[in-house]
């Protein structure tokens, strides 16, 4: 409450730069539970399904060890889990909107898109970081039904690590796809609903009506493209055209995602300078 | 140093600020006045680069706020107190800010000393009070250090001590060469706070002067005569052509000349005074005279009802934090 610090303050403003931004949004990512809560059940998501995945085909496919990829099952949690890190990616921006902390962000970097993305970088590591970690345990968690499969996960076949670092990777990506749409909603409520809304309806829809445009756009929606970087290569079909609809493959698909994500970021960083905060 | 050029917002058809110009000069604490609605925070955030000018441009230290490259360092900004996020303590909050500037852990520190929030710092902001919450906010603006400091509404929600905290800091940033922008709307907070005045009226510049003129400007102040020749003297003072009220048998309100004035007159024409009372014009009035007319939602008659409270007005700052 006394004002002589002031005469002797600590001279040591320096320049905002993009590495200090993302020092400041790492700060800001590991000090709300939001992002605590997210993380532990992607973690638990992840460990658990995998284990339960493994667990059951010991039983159901004790006759056909080889029905699936071993590497398939350490992250066959991914399609849950990604349900949950969308939510983080959401939230992490929103949630200044809606709190107001989007100003204090704003006249800290008026230039406001070095922010947006560097916020966008750090929501992207962490998931990657926290899923690469979860896959890991994942691993061990199946190492023991795998055991009794007879089974085991080659690590010099190319599609194991696809699989093991495509997991990671794809969910890191799809956070940043929801990131994005949070960025350009600003409401926590209207971008998870869209957001989960298209990883859990749109999708599912467009792949289950065998209506032929809805056949032709499928392949190219962000989730079902990206996660092509996940099927185990006995369920690929090889990248293809057959009859005007396209199948991608794993890296292909993955690409499209990538597009969405650049294409949806670009739009909230033109936007986000035009908008009033 | 803040300079708006013709600076202009509109939502749609609405006009929030129109056209306005002033400078806000270092070294003074420039108060920033007007009713609600007036466009004082929506100039603020203009300032800070928050809001896009519909048209004009405001400079803070010789350049628009997103040129400079350490913004925090050179300007200070209250905006208002729900700029945080509501799950983050103080601490983290103030670390993440710093963050960006390479500031400290050292700085963030002593800025949480010198608002005393040390025992609530690693509190999640969400359960603070409004005047913890304005406390955080200043800590937030002074993290850089800066040469110029904006705080919207700053002593909103806070107690007593807080205010009068509030008022010596200000005064001390002042003094120091900084320069300092704060609104509000209670007149006698600015009075006791502030060197300069600009007065805001739907989104207008309405006056932009010292203190000391804002209150001159007020039309004149009214004497209070007490004289058992009542008539008399009020014909004397109609001549001399004041403006006179008889409040009673034996009792003139007078405007248009000053108490020297009449006193001299009642003296030269033999007329016994028993009362000789200059009124003074507080702020608060001038201020109502200013904005009348320009206030959004105005109660049936504002002005009357600060005439017949001007004697308690000079109380009102003193009691305003109290009343809290």
């Amino acid at each position: 409450m006394t004002t002589a610090t002031l005469t002797a303050p600590t001279r040591s403003v320096k320049p905002v730069t993009f590495p200090r931004i993302v020092t400041s949004e790492w700060i800001k990512l590991r000090t709300v539970r939001a992002t605590v809560w997210t993380l532990s059940v992607t973690v638990a998501v992840m460990v658990g399904l995998a284990a339960l995945g493994a667990w059951s085909s010991t039983s159901f496919f004790a006759d056909e060890p080889n029905a699936f990829a071993p590497a398939s099952f350490p992250i066959g949690g991914w399609y849950f889990a990604q349900l949950v890190v969308v939510v983080l990616g959401v939230l992490s921006v929103t949630g200044e909107y809606s709190t107001g902390m989007i100003r204090s962000t704003f006249a800290a970097v008026p230039t406001r898109v070095p922010a947006l993305l560097a916020k966008a970088l750090t929501v992207f590591g962490v998931v990657l970081a926290t899923a690469t970690v979860a896959v890991g345990l994942s691993w061990l968690a199946t190492l023991p039904f795998l055991g009794q499969m007879g089974v085991s996960i080659d690590l010099a076949s190319a599609e194991t690590w696809r699989l093991l670092l495509g997991a990671p990777l794809y969910l890191a990506t799809i956070t940043v796809l929801a990131f994005a749409a949070g960025a350009l909603i600003r409401h926590s409520a209207g971008a998870l609903a869209l957001i989960l809304g298209l990883l859990l309806v749109i999708e599912n829809v467009f792949a289950a009506i065998a209506w032929r445009p809805l056949q032709v756009i499928a392949p190219f929606l962000p989730a079902r493209a990206g996660s092509t970087l996940l099927v185990e290569d006995n369920f690929l079909g090889g990248a293809s055209v057959v009859d005007g609809i396209v199948t991608l493959g794993p890296w292909q698909g993955y690409g499209v995602l990538t597009a969405w994500v650049v294409v949806l970021l670009g739009a909230a960083c033109v936007l986000v300078r035009r908008r009033d905060a | 140093m803040i300079e708006a050029t013709h600076l202009t917002k509109r939502y749609g058809s609405k006009t929030a600020v129109d056209d306005v110009t002033f400078t806000v000069q270092p070294g003074l604490v420039t108060g920033f006045l007007g009713p609600n609605g007036a466009g004082k925070s929506t100039t603020m955030r203009m300032i800070v680069g928050l809001d896009r000018p519909t048209q004009g441009r405001v400079r803070v230290n010789g350049r628009s706020y997103a040129e400079h490259r350490a913004p925090l360092g050179e300007v200070g900004t209250l905006l208002d107190a729900k700029a945080v996020h509501t799950g983050r303590s103080a601490y983290n909050h103030l670390h993440a800010m710093a963050a960006t500037h390479g500031i400290g852990t050292k700085r963030v520190k002593e800025v949480i000393e010198m608002t005393g929030l040390e025992s609530v710092a690693r509190k999640r902001v969400g359960g603070f009070s409004l005047g913890m919450g304005q406390r955080l906010g200043i800590a937030a603006a002074l993290l850089g250090d800066p040469q110029t400091l904006i705080l919207d509404e700053p002593v909103n929600g806070l107690d007593p001590e807080g205010v009068l905290w509030v008022r010596k800091l200000v005064r001390h940033l002042a003094s120091q060469g900084r320069t300092v922008f704060l609104s509000s709307h209670l007149m006698s907070e600015m009075a006791l706070t502030a060197d300069h005045i600009i007065v805001v009226g739907r989104g207008k510049v309405i006056a932009d002067a010292p203190v000391a003129d804002i209150i001159a400007r007020g039309k004149g102040g009214s004497v209070r005569v007490r004289t058992p020749q009542a008539g008399q003297l009020e014909d004397l003072l109609r001549r001399a052509s004041a403006i006179v009220t008889q409040a009673d048998h034996d009792l003139l309100e007078v405007t248009g000349a000053p108490s020297a004035q009449i006193g001299e007159l009642a003296a030269g024409a033999g007329i016994v005074l028993h009362e000789l009372v200059p009124t003074k014009v507080s702020l608060e009035e001038a201020y109502m005279q200013l904005t009348v007319g320009e206030v959004e939602y105005q109660s049936e008659n504002p002005l009357g009802h600060v005439a017949q409270d001007t004697a308690s007005l000079t109380g009102v700052g003193q009691t305003e934090g109290a009343l809290r």
